[in-house]
């Protein structure tokens, strides 16, 4: 190598490793100075890719496969057992419960507040003794490998600030999302694969979808890579991954060997450090195309993984299928994968689209976290699970014994989270006997985030991003708390 | 004492403090700060200065709690106003024993320690020291350097005169030299030409502008290109899309469903201006408040639509004052980004951190903004209102025309109106009966009954020309209508009337009568002939639920025709109600008439397959048996056997009522009736009205036809009421404080008082000479559009928080200059591209990577990844396929499936994306369909915005995505095919000829023999491939829409289809 060419060298390692730039790019450097690829060990990855001066703790999770239930699932008819509310079938929401807290205006027009006792049934699971409905039944299965959270509150009533609330922290758009934070922090443990994921799972039942958006899952303030990759149920799985009709490998192959001799002579005539970063950037595009089509292939996958995940894995891009996707991700160092699964917004008919929704995702969920804990992921790898918000025990709409609507309810509902160091087994929260308020152990949104750091090896407090001139945090400015309880 | 018992209310904390300090750190304390004392004098190096050594220092550790921020701020001290630290004793000028911020910084007893633990902040030794001599120098503030309005200083010294081509070289060699560098040599003209381009039109010169631009030896050959460049209708596109993702344009409203927002005239605008050069100062006062100026124009009033492009949401469920506050706050913050270069949005929960700009202050000026018209909720229309309608540009002076000939034409409607009274009369005493009876349509009548007969208990009625009646014991009858007495349907009294109205399915006929409806909310039969014991088959004239309607029906209800109005009649008031049908046995052939006018109608059934004919009779107010309604009054039933025309049923409704006042003696006619039959006279017998109704309805026609193919403009209104907003605690919408009118903040010049409290005065202080931010803020985003970052790096934030700019004299001579020029922005851009600066080669030297790594001090020229927009723009203009038309709505290139549909809402009209054909495929990116859930997707990975929020600096990442967007997707192969078909056609014979002529296309300079080798290479392998390969060539080019020229040899086309994919994925080529 003549000696300019090393200074260059030198000078884009020195400015990587000094400002943890791009982090893809970084990968990429390593291999085109003979370095091999980064350890898979936690502390190489995150002294290779991650921020200095990361992790604050040792971490637990590794790894995030977070499954959101767009539209907020109604906790009284999953989780948060109300066997009081049938003496108050039909009766009026007492003006003590609500305490005048406002509704959206979808309900706030109606003359009444019908209580709807929830028409499933419950039974006990699990040594805590957690109710779980009867639409769930492999929930039942593994009450002891979750750690439920019955108090959760958020700050927003509506789909578009909530879901946004609950992926950045906060109810405005243009924050980075969870993530993107964990990109941010721990980089990439794959130089093949994108750190952070999404795929957007198809329901069963349509009826009544909401509006999700990229930015969701894009990187607001913080650098672009660290932006969710889009991941589909479709022939490219990447945007633009395969080659052209007529282009195979080959081709592709001896163009990019074009590209790069023809690169390496820009770069001795102009000296622009960028140019060998491009260079790695199109040797990253290329192993790409062949790491992904693996990584969705799930032919190969054994007869006991479709008895895991159920008859629904067959379907290109249902939940079952995603959530197989998730944990071959997670196998191959994808940092963070972020499952959105629609349809959970029943304002009316819920008896008529709430087995469907439990059906979608009851065994997969099951079968995920079956299978990461027989393939030792577990440990490393969190698993969430929830919504936006909850449900109001009143009906909307029409009120009978077998079927009732729910409007939004922000100030409880229930979530869940498996593995990745959080106490399995566990039952955290109380609401009052119509699940309308809390009455022990609130979470909210940033108390949630702040525990999903912490599992991470993150002091939320710590972790931080300078922008406009503040240290801003995913858990914003208002006082948070990591709850201890949720952490084993 | 413990640092947390340091209070607000405890003002007196330095000298108890002081005293705890003493009893702890007895003498050290004292010896160190002599010790720094002694070193600041000592050495005496350069001279502190507030705004460069000390500000940084105190904002990174001391203002989040000793700032302007109010509500965060411990002891009431503030380390920011000198006057409050000497005050409270942080500070004593000349004495660092005095001053208790030293003290603090340097005391080891964690108590009274500064900053405190919990910050987690800890200052250098060096950083201590700058603040000691500080202290020592005597603790000068300045402000900071942005708030202080620029100045045109003097042009610097420098050593290599020869260099300098205009002032600004001055500054940038000053500051070259002062730092050991040498600018880097000029450019040569192919990359100068190639620069200049895509930095004035945003699109690579032809190969032939290159070619004569590198021939011109005319001593102006530079200043002629960029003034062609200057000229170009692209200049004012390339420039139009910077200041668009300013504007947060986009095509659709944002949030929830997403749906279509018409607002494209206003990005046709800010191209036209920018072609137009209009002078900044009007392009900031026309988007700022162009519907508030006097005889504003639509074009102001489309410029208004700047403040109209924000996010907005028709969510269920949504609290409207929530969305009104984000509304307003959103405008605030992008006005305050855009021309202040401010982070406003600080301001929002608590005063700025940072900046002087208090809470109040940021409602204050939100109030600006909040005082419109606007609803919460955007409808999920295209056009929310306030909108106007926007001709087309060709149309507009007709347009304008039309509207004063209408107005023109109405008002001598009018005036004869006044004068035709003498006319009327000697009419009314003339034939008027006969004349007005003459006009009922009498062709295909076939059944007619007056219903007027009033007390006999017969019913007359003619039937095909014969009379009929039907004797009923019982009648019953009110006042009438268009005769003295009129039907009315009570119980038992069933009219029948065997042999009327039998028709077949595919027969036209209409039918109707003038009906009085009992109350609201009826539904039953008015007359019908339908026999509700098989099926239904028949037909009736049916009332739902007050709204008129009709039933043909074979089967009920899936062989049948049901279609009703959309609007119920008034009960209590005679309406005439008349339906006709085309035979066609569609539902579209049916239409309902009220009072003459045609109603806008739901379709309720749509299939009629089979026969309609019954043999039950024709009945009032119900059918055979059943959808009886009592009370129902019916006068002047007709049936005919045709479709009356529209013209017909209202000449039909206008005579029958008309013919029942003339009838009546002139002296027992009401006023009122008076001037009905006036009016039916006018309309229908006065030759001049008929002519000037003639006009009107031809005026309309025309009007309605510009009106298919004009635009609509989202538009600024403001409400009546004087501009305020309140104060919000923690910015939530519900806890609201006090009221505040519109202010501009107190730190920044104060608004002249003659100014208006509005937007438009608010946009004028904007553009006062003492305003220091609106210049400077600007000319900062044109230098970044060229050199890649801003003198102020930090283009949004010129506040305490921004990056200090690295070039500060230069930026404010080039403000000034820029104002004093008339804010004349193609003047400004030529004087920055006709610099030596400007001028110089990219290539750079380890000496100047070591010191000037980012290229801050303009070593050397501008060298980085082009935007998104001008990635693909680039391949189709290098190509030939790039499509030229300016402006227009936006268009829908090839993106791949299921971009939109997985994130977008059912029911969404932006749910599915349906690519154009066509030109519509090889517009420039800017003109792309933006759907801000799902960006455009190629664009969004080559770090185009969201367009949700205000962006005036994208982020430039190089990704392995991007290489993928580039390498595959279908635009860019489709340019390299389209690209080497013409190569092939006429770019030489030999290989080595035709890669040149691909080089000069899109590197826009020939391969040097070292390249030429690797190219010629690549391309053998890739035409051996192909040889061999012929149905991949063929699949390879059978990407993208546009059909390959006939004769091309398929493999040939292939090999270099890829070589020329090759060639645009070169870092060359990506990059300006």
């Amino acid at each position: 190598m003549n000696p300019f060419e090393e200074f260059a060298l030198n000078e884009t390692r020195r400015q990587f490793f000094a400002r943890g730039k791009s982090v893809v790019g970084a990968a990429a450097l390593a291999s085109l100075m003979g370095g091999s690829r980064l350890g898979s060990g936690l502390a190489a990855a995150a002294e290779a890719t991650g921020l200095p001066g990361l992790a604050h703790f040792a971490p637990k999770a590794r790894h995030v496969i977070y499954l959101h239930m767009v539209g907020g699932p109604s906790q009284m008819d999953l989780y948060d057992y109300k066997p009081e509310m049938e003496k108050f079938y039909d009766k009026d929401l007492p003006d003590s419960i609500r305490m005048g807290q406002r509704l959206t205006t979808m309900t706030s027009g109606q003359n009444r507040f019908p209580v709807a006792p929830s028409k499933y049934k419950f039974a006990q699971y699990g040594q805590q003794g957690m109710w779980i409905s009867e639409m769930l039944p492999y929930m039942t299965r593994m009450a002891d490998d979750v750690c439920f959270i019955r108090s959760m509150k958020t700050d927003a009533i509506n789909h578009e600030p909530a879901i946004t609330m609950m992926q950045t922290g906060n109810q405005i758009t243009g924050r980075p999302c969870l993530g993107s934070w964990t990109s941010y922090g721990l980089g990439s443990e794959n130089d093949n694969l994108p750190t952070f994921v999404v795929m957007v799972a198809k329901p069963s039942n349509t009826e009544q979808v909401q509006a999700i958006s990229a930015r969701l899952w894009s990187s607001g303030y913080l650098s672009g890579e660290h932006a969710g990759v889009a991941f589909r149920a479709s022939a490219d799985p990447i945007l633009y991954l395969n080659n052209p009709p007529g282009v195979p490998s080959e081709i592709r192959r001896r163009t990019l060997d074009g590209m790069k001799a023809l690169n390496e002579l820009t770069y001795q005539q102009v000296g622009d450090p960028e140019t060998h970063t491009r260079i790695q950037q199109y040797e990253l595009a290329y192993r790409m195309q062949a790491s992904i089509p693996d990584l969705a292939d799930i032919a190969s996958e054994p007869e006991s993984t479709h008895a895991l995940y159920g008859p629904d894995l067959k379907k290109p891009g249902s939940f079952a299928h995603t959530a197989l996707l998730a944990r071959r991700m997670v196998e191959r160092g994808v940092r963070f994968v972020q499952i959105y699964h629609n349809n959970w917004d029943h304002h009316g008919n819920l008896a008529g689209r709430m087995p469907d929704q439990c059906r979608d995702v009851d065994q997969p969920c099951w079968g995920l976290i079956q299978d990461l804990k027989s393939r030792g992921l577990l440990d490393e790898t969190l698993v969430i699970w929830g919504g936006e918000f909850g449900r109001t025990i009143y009906s909307q709409g029409g009120l009978s014994h077998e079927n009732y609507g729910r409007d939004h309810h922000p100030r409880c509902f229930t979530m869940w989270m498996a593995g990745g160091g959080c106490k399995a087994g566990s039952v955290l929260g109380e609401t009052d006997d119509f699940s309308y308020n809390i009455t022990k152990d609130p979470v909210h949104v940033h108390d949630f985030h702040a525990t999903v750091l912490q599992l991470l090896g993150f002091d939320h407090l710590k972790f931080t991003y300078r922008y406009q001139g503040l240290d801003q945090r995913l858990t914003g400015v208002e006082p948070a708390k990591v709850i201890k309880e949720l952490i084993a | 004492m413990s640092r947390t018992g340091i209070t607000r209310r405890e003002r007196k904390w330095t000298k108890r403090t002081e005293l705890a300090l003493r009893a702890s750190l007895p003498g050290l304390v004292a010896s160190l700060a002599v010790c720094l004392a002694a070193t600041a004098r000592a050495d005496d190096p350069a001279p502190v200065e507030f705004n460069r050594d000390i500000r940084p220092i105190l904002m990174e550790n001391c203002f989040a709690c000793h700032g302007p921020d109010s509500a965060s701020r411990k002891a009431d001290l503030r380390l920011d106003m000198r006057e409050n630290a000497i005050e409270l004793g942080a500070i004593t000028p000349g004495d660092l024993d005095a001053s208790e911020m030293i003290q603090r910084l340097i005391t080891d007893d964690p108590e009274s320690q500064m900053p405190p633990k919990s910050a987690k902040k800890v200052l250098t030794a060096e950083q201590i020291d700058l603040l000691s001599r500080w202290v020592m120098a005597g603790a000068e503030y300045q402000p900071l350097w942005s708030f202080i309005p620029p100045k045109r200083g003097e042009l610097p010294a420098v050593k290599n005169e020869g260099w300098v081509r205009t002032p600004i070289d001055q500054f940038i060699l000053a500051k070259l030299e002062a730092n050991g560098l040498t600018p880097a040599p000029e450019a040569d003209r192919r990359t100068l030409a190639r620069r200049l381009s895509l930095d004035l039109t945003g699109l690579p010169p032809t190969v032939a502008e290159v070619e004569q631009f590198v021939a011109d030896t005319s001593p102006d050959y530079y200043e002629k290109y960029v003034d062609r460049l200057l000229d170009s209708p692209r200049w004012g596109e390339h420039r139009g899309r910077y200041w668009l993702d300013a504007a947060r344009y986009a095509d659709t409203h944002g949030i929830h469903f997403d749906n279509y927002r018409e607002i494209w005239a206003y990005r046709d605008w800010v191209i036209k201006a920018f072609n137009a050069n209009m002078p900044f100062d009007q392009f900031t006062v026309e988007q700022l408040a162009g519907d508030l100026l006097p005889n504003r124009t639509i074009d102001q009033q489309i410029a208004s639509g700047f403040n109209r492009c924000n996010i907005t949401t028709n969510e269920g469920g949504a609290i409207n004052e929530e969305y009104l506050v984000l509304y307003a706050r959103d405008r605030t913050e992008t006005t305050a980004q855009t021309w202040l270069g401010l982070t406003a949005g600080c301001a929002v929960c608590h005063d700025h951190k940072f900046d002087p700009l208090s809470q109040k202050e940021f409602y204050a000026m939100s109030a600006f903004f909040n005082n419109t018209v606007q609803n919460a909720m955007d409808g999920n229309i295209k056009d929310t209102p306030p909108a106007v309608f926007v001709p087309p540009s060709e149309d507009r002076d007709r347009w304008d025309a039309l509207i004063a000939d209408l107005a023109d034409t109405k008002a001598r409607i009018e005036t004869r109106k006044a004068e035709a009274r003498p006319d009327f009369t000697a009419w009314l005493s003339g034939a008027a009966l006969e004349t007005v009876k003459a006009q009922v349509p009498v062709d295909s009548l076939r059944f007619h009954a007056p219903l007027d007969e009033g007390k006999d208990a017969e019913i007359h009625w003619t039937i095909d020309g014969q009379g009929g009646s039907q004797t009923v014991p019982s009648l019953s009858w009110e006042p009438g209508f268009i005769a003295p007495q009129a039907y009315k349907s009570t119980a038992g009294n069933v009219v029948q009337a065997p042999a009327a109205g039998d028709f077949e399915k595919d027969q036209p006929f209409s039918y109707g009568a003038w009906i009085k409806l009992p109350k609201d909310g009826i539904t039953g039969a008015a007359f019908a002939r339908m026999d509700d014991g098989h099926d239904f088959r028949g037909w009736d004239l049916w009332i739902e639920n007050g709204r008129p309607g009709t039933h043909i029906i074979n089967k009920w209800p899936e062989d049948a025709l049901k279609v009703v109005s959309n609007t119920p009649i008034k009960p209590g008031e005679w309406t005439h109600v008349f339906i006709t049908y085309d035979g066609t046995a569609k539902a579209a052939g049916v239409k309902i008439y009220v009072n003459g006018q045609a109603q806008p109608t739901s379709v309720q059934a749509d299939v009629l397959k089979s026969t309609i004919k019954t043999d039950t009779p024709l009945k009032l107010a119900q059918r055979s048996t059943t959808s009886r309604i009592n009370d129902i009054a019916l006068q002047d039933l007709r049936i005919y056997g045709r479709a009356l025309s529209g013209i017909d049923v209202a000449a039909l409704k206008a005579a029958t009522r008309a013919a029942s006042l003339v009838a009546k003696p002139a002296d027992q006619r009401t006023q009122a009736e008076n001037d009905e039959l006036f009016t039916g006279w006018i309309n229908t017998q006065d030759g001049p009205t008929k002519e000037l109704n003639a006009k009107v309805a031809a005026l309309l026609t025309e009007q309605n036809a510009i009106k298919s193919k004009g635009t609509v403009a989202h538009v600024m209104q403001e409400k009546g009421d004087e501009a305020m907003a309140y104060i919000l605690f923690r910015g939530d919408y519900d806890k609201r404080r006090d009221e505040v009118t519109a202010e501009t903040p107190a730190f920044l010049p104060p608004m002249a008082p003659d100014l208006p409290k509005n937007r438009l005065g608010f946009a004028k202080w904007l553009l006062t000479p003492e305003h220091p931010l609106t210049a400077r803020v600007t000319v900062n985003r044109f230098w970044q559009q060229l050199f890649g970052a801003g003198i102020v790096r930090t283009s949004g934030d010129f506040g305490v928080t921004g990056e200090a700019p690295s070039h500060q004299e230069l930026l404010d001579w080039m403000a000034v200059e820029f104002r004093e020029s008339g804010w004349d922005i193609k003047k400004f851009f030529k004087l920055l591209v006709t610099s030596a600066a400007y001028r110089q080669s990219a290539v750079t030297t380890p000496e100047k990577l070591e010191k000037d790594e980012a290229n801050r001090l303009i070593s050397r020229g501008p060298r980085f990844r082009m935007d998104a927009e001008m990635v693909r723009d680039y391949a189709l203009a290098a190509s030939g396929l790039l499509v030229s038309k300016v402006g227009g709505p936006s268009v829908r290139p090839y993106q791949p499936d299921g971009v939109w549909e997985a994130v977008a809402m059912i029911g969404s009209n932006t749910r599915d994306y349906k690519a154009d054909t066509g030109d519509a495929l090889y517009r420039r990116s800017m003109y792309t369909f933006w759907k801000r859930a799902a960006p455009p997707a190629s664009m969004d990975i080559f770090n185009a915005p969201s367009r949700e929020t205000c962006t005036v600096r994208r982020e430039r990442t190089n990704t392995p995505l991007q290489a993928l967007v580039t390498l595959n997707d279908p635009q860019f192969i489709e340019a390299a095919r389209y690209m080497s078909q013409s190569i092939l056609k006429d770019g030489g014979t030999t290989p080595e000829e035709r890669i040149d002529s691909l080089a000069l296309r899109v590197l826009c300079r020939q391969l040097r023999p070292e390249e030429m080798a690797i190219a010629k290479a690549s391309l053998d392998d890739l035409l051996a491939y192909y040889n061999g390969h012929e149905n991949e060539a063929v699949e390879l080019l059978n990407v993208g829409e546009f059909k390959t020229a006939p004769g091309m040899e398929s493999s040939t086309l292939a090999a270099w289809t890829m070589l020329a994919n090759e060639v645009l994925n070169l870092d060359e080529a990506l990059n300006k």
